[in-house]
């Protein structure tokens, strides 16, 4: 009842148990041969250990097997001598008529258990060792048996008829039809045999008790059990008539064992189904947790809710169960039920249930553990977007962690609210943050967001060292990355004069920190738990039984081979943790986009693609997503579009499920990229506009998503040549990365902007654009993105005519080797086109005598622009090209690049319209 | 009146029919109704007389108009009860298997009327079944309790009993009462709308049986539903309506219901305790108090609804009266829910919460699902400080019946206690999205709204807005509305409050710390904005207080006459030369 947390152990023996325990009996025979009786082979013998091993530890299901499930395995496992096993095994359990039979078997039971008041043992003798595995099932089982009432024995009794008489029924068509689609007939089949077995078995319990009456007479002192048996047997049928036994006791059992589909209750309690062991079920919650975590939204919302509800109505005790169903709405986007159900759990568990990363040593006062609620509720408000409920929340749970001086929570905590300052721009935390979490503004010094994330982070990542919580440890040092790659550092306090500081960010440090955070992996031993790794391994093993591959393994007589052969089944079992991998994955997934926005596309690639090859069992199918876009853009950008939404085509199917995702986004951003160089520009608009909408709409939140959509958006207006609304898009959009912080995105937006005074016309006004960029560039390390404002820089000098062209080649050639050695099609071309203009403008320089020059770099941007269907930077290119060749005097060259020009103007004049396939993609 | 001796031969004849089918509930409700009609004065037995004079007195105090209309009695109802007819010689099985019934013996009982065909006999039989199943599967649920509070015990007699009961109706041959164990055992299995068919047809035929209303009113959990019925226009119908209001939180509309019926059953104690229990929702304590005590008075071996009275008692803090009730009860029968809460409230109203935590959860043991107890234990836990129980407590009666704001409630609070007030709104939310009737709630989320931790003064202020609107009966709302109208800076607004607050006090004749804050307010106020004949009364009242108020009030006295002598004295000194 309320405030009493129940001991989680606790242990019912069920039917299953008891046939467990019969196997377990032929497991440890009493003969003393090496290979004891009914096995053929000591692999034989090793492999029905393995098996009871696997029944004891699995965790598949909340259910335990019921018998032909049993005898299904057992076939597999046991190979040629199975029937004798089945047969041995269906007797056993049919011969338990009466109380007193369970009783004796127990006893019996018993016996195969090696104590250490057995004393003399004899040397090649068969015993169980009391403290193995197996040996501890069986005392528990043991135990909860001596436990019973009368009536739990009675109960137990009953439950193993329903349980053997219900495998008897469906025994020979169990192969075929599975036991839940029964439809009525088949109802009404089980029901004539439950009637004709309810006979068979009463007429051979009464035999039985004439034969034990007659026997104990010949033993008077045993005369008080039978008696007492017998009257409890008559007492049943007396309570019934022989007619209207049969016609209610026969429906009694069948009706409930299947639960009626078409019924407004989906679930009827069942005789004939037993939890698992709580161990087993907490295992397979935590299973499907990280299932759930893993997939995401593709997981089955309603399937598992079903589970969960029925687990619910049979075990009120396991709070549990209010988790999962939280994490399963949560991945749902169904709000009002995860805050309802995360309410819930909390309230029962008073945060003290299976939460994993409370030390158990720690000390647990009566208080409850209620900041963890506040902490996760927090996480809750961040997933659904509602960062100022996450602030709020979350600063509630630092207080109360710092009150309960709950280090673990508190250190936790601070994390999350470092993600959330990171992932949400908040331009001021003044006022939300409360004095208690930085030490800083109790001092009265406001600071602004970042240099307040920059103080989190490190208090957090040194509180989360000194209380070696090592998984934290290592996200932290991600996060601290991810600042340092974002952020160009400033001491937080200047006194006096300036000290001379770099404004650059440093990529030594970013390096440092994620090799930090892969130090991980060979320290997470100590925090792993057993019970899953445990579990997971065994429901491994038990599924594999069912592939043929088994039973042949087994068929042959090969002593070591078969043992092996049983561990090769499992999927790798694979000794580090999931979180762990996952923290590593997402390493790598950092350094794929360190290396991006650093400009080095082939490591970019080269880490995007370890994380998509090697880390894909592990993760989240959102992290393999972003994998996946990146592996994709990176496509698109050197190999042009047809490879591109090919490849898209695989990844839409591998990751069907997952609605406004990243690979929705990533096809919106292909499409614009292409429709924008074959000059749809409506078309372009159209997905523009359907990018911005993805967002949501509170303030501070997507903010990835709300710069790329308005970048886009300048982009369309510049292609449109509407300057002068792209210059206002384009300064609102640098406000808002201003006020926001994102300055890597400001860089872009400078260079965005020089570009449309370029092609304005106003180069001078477009000059400090670029100039500007060029530095914000230099101070962020952004190596590719500062050649290309380099080449616009030179692209600005020449147009403010001829006599700056060498200054312009030189800036051109200056940035040709990360251009030529990094940069996509695109920016290549542009660069192609642009020293050849240079060239060309150049008064001093000849065609006639250096016409390779020019036309080298014209061909092959021409060539790249063609894969790119960039139709307008083509016709320039073969404009270009004809011009040359006129002057050369080539006249059929001439032509031919004149027919090209002519084609991509067509194109670009008239773009096809509706009938484009494109149409067909959004 | 010609209604209410039909009425009465109706009843009369029901309740024989009803117990003589072991319906006996539904049978002392129908004998309860029937005492319950008003007397003819020409029959008056001295006892009569008593228990006529008793009641009146509550009548003439509440009964606020004269009764507007008989109830439509029979308006489309022919009462012809055919049952009788099928078994016009009780047969001897029957009768031993109706003693067996009586005795407890459910299934010998069954297993006697096998081969009976009267309706009659088929019916016992089902039902002695459907008894016997019940009773084995309480005693299965103990049994059967595993590790982890598994409770899955079913009634398994439900299958056959659905079989043959739905073939009965198929074959045209069921009676009403038979309708109303195929509707029991429908509504156990799950399909609750043929259960409420089922039912409506039970009622329609037969209407003189409670539990069958009972049993469809616990199935109408939206008022759609309950629109939705085709129900005959019987006096019972009026019944089944007031007590379905009541479920449905209309209390008004209930209470009318009502008030209406007891023109025709003047007397019935049942739908006295019922009116208590509409205004005790309400909140109309005094009332309640009243009535129960009326109640005991005819009834003094009552034990249902008595909890109800007993929390009336606590919440006036009647020591005697409630160790008295608590006397009687235990006396009466000790093993009630009831018994154990009202014994329950008594401890906690002496501060024993150990001892009350104990009550609680022996009624709690003998029915799980009572929900005044669940919330009444939360309290006691949060009393003793023992937050994680308390908060079960509360989380338990709230999964019992989501609608009950007081767990909510009481969530909130235990929150509030931990210092997490900003969790703490979710629950207040969720209470008062329940009960926007209650000043307690809104003052409570104000309160959240004003720790130091949030300080979301402007939602502070809104719920303070509201509790005043709701008539707060402690006026507490008031001054902390003015207060916290000062803190913002809005000094009119601080200023309207307090002299709101101070014409509350003065009108309810209360003192206290608040009328000196008030007092010494509204001086200051007036004094700024230089009105000093008021300020001066404010003063003045303020020196009849001791402590420093009294000193602050002296000297704003002294500041104002030397201001105001000084004006003058400063205008001759200009006007002077």
């Amino acid at each position: 009842m309320a405030g009493i947390v129940k001991p989680p152990g606790a242990f019912a023996i069920t039917p299953h148990k008891v046939s467990v325990c019969i196997l377990l009996q032929i497991y440890v025979p009493s003969s003393q041969m090496s290979v004891p009786f009914p096995f053929s082979s000591v692999a034989q013998h090793n492999r029905l250990g393995l098996f009871l091993l696997a029944l004891t530890k699995s965790c598949d299901d909340i259910f335990e097997p019921k018998l032909d499930e049993l005898i299904c395995q057992l076939r597999e496992v046991c190979g040629s001598s199975n029937l004798w096993f089945i047969d041995h095994l269906t007797s056993r359990l049919s011969a338990l008529s009466l109380a007193d039979d369970l009783f004796n078997f127990f006893t019996d039971v018993r016996g195969i258990l090696g104590g250490s008041e057995a004393g003399v043992l004899e040397d090649d003798q068969f015993i169980l060792e009391p403290s193995s595995n197996l040996g501890m099932f069986l005392r528990r089982c043991i135990l909860a048996f001596n436990l019973l009432s009368f009536e739990g024995v009675c109960h137990l009794l009953t439950n193993t008829g329903i349980y053997y008489k219900e495998a008897l029924s469906s025994c020979p068509s169990y192969e075929a039809t599975c036991v839940e689609d029964s439809s009525i007939n088949s109802e009404a089949f089980l029901e004539y045999e439950n009637m004709d077995l309810e006979n068979f078995v009463f007429e051979k319990v009464t035999e039985e008790i004439e034969a034990r009456k007659w026997a104990s007479e010949r033993v008077p002192f045993h005369l008080h059990a039978p008696k007492a048996l017998f009257g409890l047997v008559e007492d049943i049928e007396v309570a019934s008539d022989p007619r209207s036994k049969h016609s209610d006791k026969g429906r009694e059992v069948s009706p409930y064992m299947h639960p009626p589909k078409d019924a407004s209750r989906d679930f009827e309690p069942n005789s004939g189904i037993f939890l698992r062991t709580n161990w087993q079920i907490q295992g397979y919650l935590q299973e499907q947790a990280d299932a759930i975590e893993k997939s995401g939204s593709s997981f089955s919302l309603n399937a598992f809710e079903l589970i969960l509800r029925r687990l619910h109505k049979l075990a009120p005790e396991l709070h549990r169960v209010h988790f999962l169903r939280y994490l399963n709405n949560l991945y749902h986007d169904d709000y009002l039920a995860a805050l309802e159900n995360l309410h819930r759990y909390f309230d029962y568990s008073a945060g003290t249930e299976g939460i994993d990363f409370v030390p158990p040593a720690s000390s647990w006062n009566d208080f409850g553990r209620y900041e963890i609620a506040l902490l996760f509720l927090g996480v809750m408000h961040f997933q659904f977007g509602h960062p100022k409920q996450a602030l709020e929340v979350l600063t509630e749970a630092v207080r109360v962690s710092q009150q309960q001086s709950n280090d673990t929570s508190l250190a936790y905590t601070l994390a999350a609210i470092c993600n959330l300052l990171s992932e949400v721009g908040v331009s001021s935390t003044a006022g939300i943050l409360g004095s208690s979490i930085s030490p800083l503004t109790c001092i009265g010094i406001s600071l602004s967001a970042q240099q307040q994330l920059f103080v989190l982070l490190r208090g957090s990542l040194k509180r989360a060292e000194s209380l070696n919580l090592r998984r934290l440890v290592a996200s932290n040092h991600l996060a601290k990355a991810k600042f340092d790659l974002m952020h160009v550092q400033r001491p937080l306090l200047s006194f006096g004069p300036k000290a001379s500081m770099k404004l650059r960010t440093c990529p030594i440090n970013v390096c440092k920190e994620l090799r930090l955070c892969s130090h991980l992996i060979s320290e997470f031993g100590s925090e792993s738990s057993t019970m899953t790794t445990d579990g997971a391994f065994s429901t491994a093993w038990l599924k594999n039984l069912q592939k043929p591959l088994g039973s042949m393994v087994l068929s042959q007589d090969v002593g070591s081979g078969s043992n092996t052969n049983a561990f090769q089944f499992c999927a790798q079992p694979s000794s580090i943790p999931r979180s762990v991998l996952q923290l590593i994955g997402s390493s790598y997934l950092l350094r794929a986009t360190t290396w991006e926005i650093y400009g080095s596309a082939p490591l970019a690639r080269i880490n995007a693609l370890v994380y998509a090859t090697c880390f894909t069992d592990a993760l989240s199918s959102s992290d393999a997503a972003l994998a996946y876009v990146k592996l994709i853009q990176h496509l698109a950008v050197f190999r042009g579009y047809k490879e591109a939404f090919a490849a898209l085509k695989i990844a839409e199917e591998k990751f069907l499920s997952l609605s406004r995702s990243r690979i929705l986004l990533l096809k919106l951003q292909l499409l614009h990229e292409h429709t924008l160089h074959r000059g749809h520009l409506k078309l372009a608009q159209k997905v523009c506009d359907e990018l911005g909408v993805l967002a949501s709409s509170v303030p501070g939140v997507d903010m990835e998503l709300k710069t790329e959509a308005s970048l886009r958006h300048v982009r369309t207006l510049l292609a449109a040549n509407q300057f002068s609304e792209a210059a206002a898009v384009a300064h609102s959009l640098f406000c808002m990365c201003y006020q926001f912080n994102l300055q890597v995105e400001n860089a872009t937006v400078l260079l965005l902007l020089a570009e449309i005074h370029k092609r304005s016309g106003n180069a001078v006004l477009g000059l400090p654009y670029a100039l500007a960029s060029l530095s914000f560039c230099q101070s962020f390390n952004l190596d590719l993105l500062k050649a290309s404002a380099t080449l616009t820089l030179a692209e600005l000098w020449l147009s403010l005519g001829s006599n700056h062209a060498k200054r312009a080649i030189s800036l051109v050639h200056g940035a040709f080797p990360m251009i030529l050695g990094h940069g996509g099609l695109e920016l290549r071309a542009r660069a192609y086109i642009a020293e050849a203009k240079c060239y060309l403008s150049d008064p001093s320089f000849s065609v006639a005598e250096n016409s390779e020059v020019v036309l080298d770099p014209l061909r092959q941007a021409s060539v790249e622009l063609q894969v790119l269907e960039y139709h307008e930077l083509a016709a320039e290119a073969f404009y270009l090209m004809s011009i040359v060749y006129h002057k050369l005097g080539q006249l059929e060259e001439r032509e031919e690049a004149a027919a090209s020009f002519k084609k991509h103007i067509m194109a670009l004049e008239n773009p096809q319209g509706e009938e484009d396939p494109l149409y067909n993609m959004l | 009146m010609s209604s209410k001796e039909s009425c009465k031969s109706e009843l009369r004849t029901a309740i024989h029919q009803l117990s003589d089918r072991g319906l006996y509930s539904a049978s002392k409700w129908a004998a309860e109704q029937l005492v319950g009609i008003e007397q003819d004065p020409a029959k008056f037995t001295p006892s009569n007389t008593r228990f006529q004079r008793g009641s009146s007195s509550i009548r003439r105090r509440f009964r606020t108009n004269e009764i507007t209309s008989t109830p439509i009695a029979g308006v489309s109802y022919v009462s012809t009860p055919v049952m009788e007819e099928d078994e016009v010689v009780v047969g001897d099985f029957y009768l031993l298997a109706k003693s067996y019934f009586d005795c407890r013996e459910y299934r010998r009982a069954s297993h006697v009327l096998r081969d009976q065909t009267g309706k009659k006999s088929v019916f016992l039989r089902c039902y002695a079944l459907y008894l016997a199943g019940e009773k084995r599967k309480e005693e299965e649920m103990i049994e059967l309790e595993g590790p982890l509070g598994k409770s899955d015990a079913v009634n398994r007699e439900l299958v056959s009993l659905e079989r043959e009961l739905s073939t009965l109706r198929k074959n045209g041959t069921i009676d009403p009462f038979g309708l109303y164990l195929y509707g029991l055992v429908l509504k156990e299995k799950g399909s609750e709308t043929l259960a409420r068919t089922v039912l409506v047809e039970s009622v329609n035929s037969y209407p003189w049986n409670w539990n069958a209303w009972s049993e469809l009113q616990s199935l109408c959990t939206t008022v759609d539903t309950l629109n939705s019925l085709n129900l005959n226009n019987h006096w019972m119908k009026d019944f089944f309506l007031a007590s379905a209001y009541q479920e449905l939180r209309m209390h008004n509309e209930s209470l009318a219901k009502y008030e209406c019926l007891q023109g025709t059953f003047g007397f019935s104690n049942y739908i006295q305790a019922q009116i208590a229990k509409a205004r005790y929702s309400l909140r109309e304590f005094e009332q309640v108090e009243a009535i129960f005590e009326e109640l005991l008075r005819n009834d003094p071996f009552r034990v249902e609804d008595m909890d109800m009275y007993s929390n009336v008692l606590y919440s006036k803090e009647c020591f005697s009266a409630l160790s008295f009730l608590a006397h009687r009860v235990f006396q009466t029968d000790k093993y009630r829910p009831e018994s154990c809460c009202i014994i329950g409230n008594y401890y906690s109203l002496k501060g024993q919460h150990e001892k009350s935590v104990v009550y609680f959860r022996r009624a709690l043991k003998l029915n799980k699902n009572y929900l005044s107890a669940w919330t009444l234990m939360g309290h006691e836990f949060v009393e003793m400080k023992n937050i994680p129980a308390a908060v079960d407590a509360y989380r338990r009666a709230v999964d019992i019946n989501p609608c009950d704001y007081r767990a909510w409630y009481g969530l909130g609070q235990t929150y509030e206690m931990m210092g997490m007030p900003y969790y703490a709104l979710h629950y207040f939310r969720k209470s008062v999205f329940l009960q926007p009737s209650d000043y307690r709630v809104w003052i409570a989320m104000a309160q959240c709204y004003e720790t130091d931790q949030l300080l979301m003064l402007e939602e502070a202020d809104k719920c303070y807005r509201r509790a005043v609107k709701c008539d707060d009966r402690e006026a507490i709302a008031l001054h902390r509305l003015a207060k916290l109208q000062c803190e913002l800076g809005r000094r009119d607004e601080a200023a309207y409050y307090y002299k709101k607050d101070l014409e509350r006090m003065e009108a309810e004749e209360r003192e206290g710390p608040n009328m000196v804050e008030a007092l010494l307010y509204l001086a200051k106020y007036y004094k700024a904005e230089k009105r000093f004949e008021e300020s001066e009364a404010y003063c003045t009242r303020l020196l009849d207080y001791t402590g420093p108020e009294k000193e602050t009030a002296k000297s704003l006295l002294r500041g104002m006459r030397t201001s105001q002598s000084s004006f003058p004295s400063m205008d001759v000194e200009h006007f002077a030369p």
